[in-house]
């Protein structure tokens, strides 16, 4: 109906115009000169004017790069959306935050969120990230963690699909970190953290309680609790360019140490060494991506290794051939590889390979025994990284999976 | 998204029934007017005539400009000769162009000077009067003691003086070619003199609100900006235009609001043209948010002025970094390279990845001549005006483009003020390779006979601008065939058999010139290498007290 008024209203500009004096008698009243010509067809115009009606899709688009942009990223109040931890479902809930502490030196933010998988998790964060003329950061957290199904298939890489069980992890934590930047790639620092976590039961009634299917000697603190002080200290050098990497690399190494506070039986070190090397050839639109993480940890003073804080292997960014957390041990060794090309600018195609384990001793941190997938995926990004990417993991002794992630792999 | 579309759907209809009041328009004009009226060429067109103060703003976004040109194809896309020339082939001056170098001799320093009114500028005294509204270049608005705006812009840390040379270098080149552009300036700042007005406001960044400017939003600009040696910053200064911003220009369509503006936009010729602009400067950010408008008022009437706006992404520039591999080679989004690339798992590469880049200082980015193609040249995505371009405009831009002297180019660089030396030098010798480039690909698609004058006698002469510009070797001979013209009927009659002279000029059958009040002549010629010049060139003439005055060029 519009369009038809819209055609019917310029049809009866054109029929005025021609019925009018002067144009009707166009063929006797012959613009003398060009201007002349010139100037009566911008007086016609004169009497048309109409102003400018934005369409629907360029409102749309106005009002997101306007207005939208900032509500999704708004100061104050704002839609926390997105996912709380790796295999939390999407999360929503509501935020509020001001980055421009202290003059603009400083952030605060503060969010409370629930997933469609039941987590929920609540957090206060402050940090300070270029104080010292960008040399100094400091940060300090607190938060209440509620995964509510975190899965379990007992330890080590020999861990059967079918002994999948799940468990609630409710954590309580605080803590602080400081950094700093002898130059603008590195960063060493350190962090003092308090934890209170508490397992429980799962929220998956279609697999058993990991307190029923397993017992402490198989997942070591399933039934006994106790809270950690956690020191950590990290190096961090990330020469990645860009940040959504065409070449560069990225090392960084953890140290912690878990200081069991209730029972001392849980007292642990962990340590994570992570290293990505990135080869970027015809103008840096494929890339070759490689990754490298070790992780492992010492029981101290004769106790053990919570299984909840050993490192795990599976899902979306590690094993994509297998589920979420499908191998946990207390050591764990991880290579990946992915080669990326890019179809269109922000669209990367990838093909990758991966490998890893999860072993009980440490001198088995070798190359036998890998669990393996490849699979393909793409990569929806900008050069600040990946915004959202899917991923289909196939050839691992769990069949195939598909995963759809807001944010990155490596 | 259906919304979306039905919207345009609107908008297409009601562009179509614009399209039938014009046309019927035309031709209730074309069934009795003339080809040639008596003020023809005209050289002016006063598209100031009627007054335009109720012209809203037309402000687009990044995005929507993306999507409707990528996706929706705006505008009219038909093979019809550009409305807005004159009957010599020729653009009058308008609110949207100036002839300069195409039309009269400029010096040198005419070039460099570019829309420069003065020297350079003195800071002393001025005050940050707000935050910068648009673009991706960190800065803010400076206030002088007249009251008058500037823009100040910063280089990015990674490639120091690269942004604000490109604007220096696209300013003067874009200026001299014939479009408005604004005064542009180098000089260097210390932030710790910056003084700002109470009255300075901005859009706070994080939360989009008004709000305004502390010492720290300064901070943040100056701490990604490239510092120099002597701890102060190299600033580029933008002198705000006169009038009132009204926002952007399109390339396609018009403004429903301004009675001025009654040529489609993609038929544009100086929109056309600018394609072969664009591709000589590899100004890939050419697009209509990078445009600008402005309501100018004088004598009780107002008018829209039309400007070319924000050069910080030509040349290597990308702004805030060195320019993309896929810049000016493919646009964003095309086809049939993203689907191949995707069936291919990659192994497709495009042409442009494979160029390799001379090791250069920072500040000049990502450009090279070699593998240039300018035919094959794009903007960042399509352009309506650019894919209507014809071969005739594009032999007037090409035309345009090679009166640039090697001198002029160097000294728009030197104008740059690079730090090195082997910046300056590479930057001039790819801009005279390119143009070279340019002028050949675009100024050979026609005939090139130009300037053809006829004697009161019948002697014809006429020069080859391809030829002129070193953009082709002369031909064997040209072909000539006379012909009378009824300006009343519009027909042609041609007047003996062509005639073969081997130098650029003739004479005119002597019964011609006693006969009809307009004669003319279709020149040809046959050259291995250029097949477009073999479609004839036709020059049509008036009679004059004193000879034949030239009316009409068509290609």
């Amino acid at each position: 109906m519009a369009r038809r008024n819209a055609v019917i209203r310029v049809l009866l500009v054109a029929f005025c115009l021609l019925s009018s004096g002067k144009w009707s008698g166009a063929q006797t009243n012959t613009p003398p000169t060009r201007a002349d010509a010139l100037h009566a067809e911008r007086a016609a115009k004169a009497q048309a004017l109409a102003p400018h009606h934005p369409n629907a899709l360029e409102s749309g688009l106005n009002f997101f790069e306007d207005r939208a942009v900032f509500i999704l990223d708004r100061e104050g109040f704002y839609p926390k959306l997105g996912s709380i931890t790796v295999g939390s479902g999407f999360a929503y809930g509501l935020g509020f935050r001001d980055r421009d502490l202290l003059n603009n030196y400083g952030a605060v933010d503060m969010w409370v969120a629930g997933s469609t998988r039941g987590y929920f998790a609540a957090e206060g964060r402050v940090r300070f990230p270029e104080l010292a003329h960008k040399r100094l950061l400091v940060e300090g957290w607190a938060g209440r963690r509620d995964y509510a199904g975190e899965y379990f298939y007992g330890l080590g890489t020999d861990s059967q699909r079918a002994d999948q069980s799940d468990y609630g992890l409710r954590t309580t934590v605080f803590g602080g970190s400081a950094g700093v930047r002898p130059f603008s790639k590195l960063i060493v620092g350190g962090s003092l953290e308090y934890l209170h976590p508490s397992v429980g039961r799962g929220n998956d009634d279609s697999v058993p309680d990991v307190e029923d299917a397993f017992g402490e000697a198989e997942a070591p603190g399933v039934s006994q609790r106790a809270d950690f002080l956690r020191t950590h200290g990290y190096v961090e050098l990330d020469y990645r360019q860009p940040r959504y990497p065409r070449q560069g690399g990225f090392v960084r190494a953890d140290v912690s140490h878990y200081e069991d506070r209730t029972t001392g039986s849980y007292t642990f070190n962990r340590y994570d060494f992570d290293v990505r090397q990135f080869v970027g050839f015809f103008a840096g639109r494929r890339v070759l991506g490689l990754r490298g993480f070790v992780s492992t940890t010492d029981e101290r003073e004769g106790g053990v290794v919570p299984f909840y804080g050993m490192p795990t292997l599976g899902g979306n960014d590690t094993l994509r051939g297998f589920r979420m957390y499908r191998f946990r041990g207390p050591h764990a060794l991880l290579l990946q590889a992915e080669y990326r090309w890019e179809i269109w600018s922000g669209l990367d195609g990838a093909l990758f390979y991966d490998a890893g384990k999860t072993p009980l001793e440490r001198s088995d941190l070798n190359f036998d025994g890998l669990e393996r997938d490849y699979g393909f995926g793409f990569r929806f990004n900008t050069d600040n990284g990946i915004i959202f990417r899917a991923d289909a993991g196939f050839g691992s002794r769990d069949g195939p999976h598909l995963y759809l992630v807001w944010g990155g792999v490596f | 998204m259906r919304t979306g579309f039905s919207g345009f759907a609107r908008f297409a209809a009601v562009r179509a029934g614009a399209g039938v009041v014009v046309a019927v328009m035309l031709v209730a004009t074309d069934a009795a007017a003339p080809r040639f009226y008596p003020d023809d060429p005209i050289w002016t067109d006063d598209d100031r005539a009627f007054d335009a103060s109720g012209v809203g703003t037309i402000e687009d976004s990044n995005g929507y400009d993306f999507v409707a040109n990528t996706f929706s194809n705006p505008g009219e896309r038909r093979d019809v000769r550009a409305p807005n020339v004159n009957t010599v082939d020729e653009l009058p001056d308008s609110s949207w162009f100036t002839n300069r170098i195409g039309r009269r001799p400029m010096s040198v320093a005419d070039v460099v000077r570019g829309p420069d009114q003065r020297d350079g500028v003195d800071m002393a005294g001025w005050v940050v009067s707000g935050g910068k509204s648009s673009g991706v270049q960190p800065g803010f608005r400076m206030t002088d003691s007249s009251g008058q705006t500037y823009q100040i812009e910063v280089d990015p840390s990674s490639n120091p003086e690269m942004a604000s040379g490109a604007e220096m270098i696209g300013t003067a080149l874009y200026h001299a070619i014939g479009y408005s552009v604004v005064e542009v300036y180098l000089t260097e700042l210390d932030p710790k003199t910056l003084v700002i007005a109470d009255t300075a406001m901005m859009r706070d960044p994080l939360n989009g609100k008004r709000r305004r400017v502390r010492p720290r939003d300064l901070e943040l600009v100056f701490e990604r900006a490239a510092r120099q040696p002597n701890g102060r910053y190299r600033v580029l200064v933008s002198r705000f235009a006169s009038g009132r911003p009204i926002g952007n220009f399109r390339y396609y369509g018009t403004r429903p609001d301004d009675p001025n503006d009654v040529v489609a936009h993609e038929h544009r010729r100086e929109l056309r043209g600018a394609r072969v602009f664009g591709a000589w400067l590899n100004h890939d950010d050419s697009r209509g948010v990078n445009s600008l408008d402005m309501l100018e008022a004088a004598g009780g009437r107002s008018w829209v002025k039309h400007y070319m706006f924000d050069f910080g992404s030509i040349l290597g520039s990308g702004t805030v970094f060195a320019q993309r591999h896929r810049a000016g080679n493919e646009y964003i989004f095309e086809q049939r390279p993203g689907w191949l690339t995707l069936a291919t798992l990659g192994f497709y590469i495009r042409p442009w990845m494979r160029i390799d880049y001379p090791d250069m200082p920072p500040s000049v980015g990502r450009i090279e001549a070699e593998v240039f193609d300018p035919q094959q040249w794009r903007p960042e995505y399509p352009n309506p005006a650019f894919d209507n371009m014809r071969s005739d405009d594009a032999f007037w831009a090409a035309r345009i483009v090679s009166r640039f002297t090697d001198e002029m180019i160097r000294g728009v660089v030197a104008k740059a003020q690079y730090s090195d030396p082997k910046a300056t030098e590479y930057l001039g010798d790819v801009m005279i390779k390119r143009r070279d480039k340019v002028v050949k690909a675009f100024i050979n698609v026609v005939s090139p006979v130009v300037d053809a004058g006829l004697d009161a006698d019948g002697t014809l002469r006429f020069a080859n601008a391809a030829v002129d510009a070193r953009a082709a070797t002369p031909p064997a001979g040209y072909t000539l065939q006379w012909f009378a013209f009824d300006n009343a009927t519009d027909t042609r009659r041609d007047v003996g058999d062509p005639v073969q002279v081997t130098s650029p000029e003739g004479r005119a059958p002597a019964e011609l010139l006693t006969g009809s009040d307009f004669i003319g002549v279709r020149v040809s010629a046959a050259h291995p290498d250029h097949p477009g010049w073999s479609s004839p060139a036709s020059f049509t003439f008036r009679r004059a007290a004193t000879g034949w005055d030239l009316v009409g060029v068509e290609r």
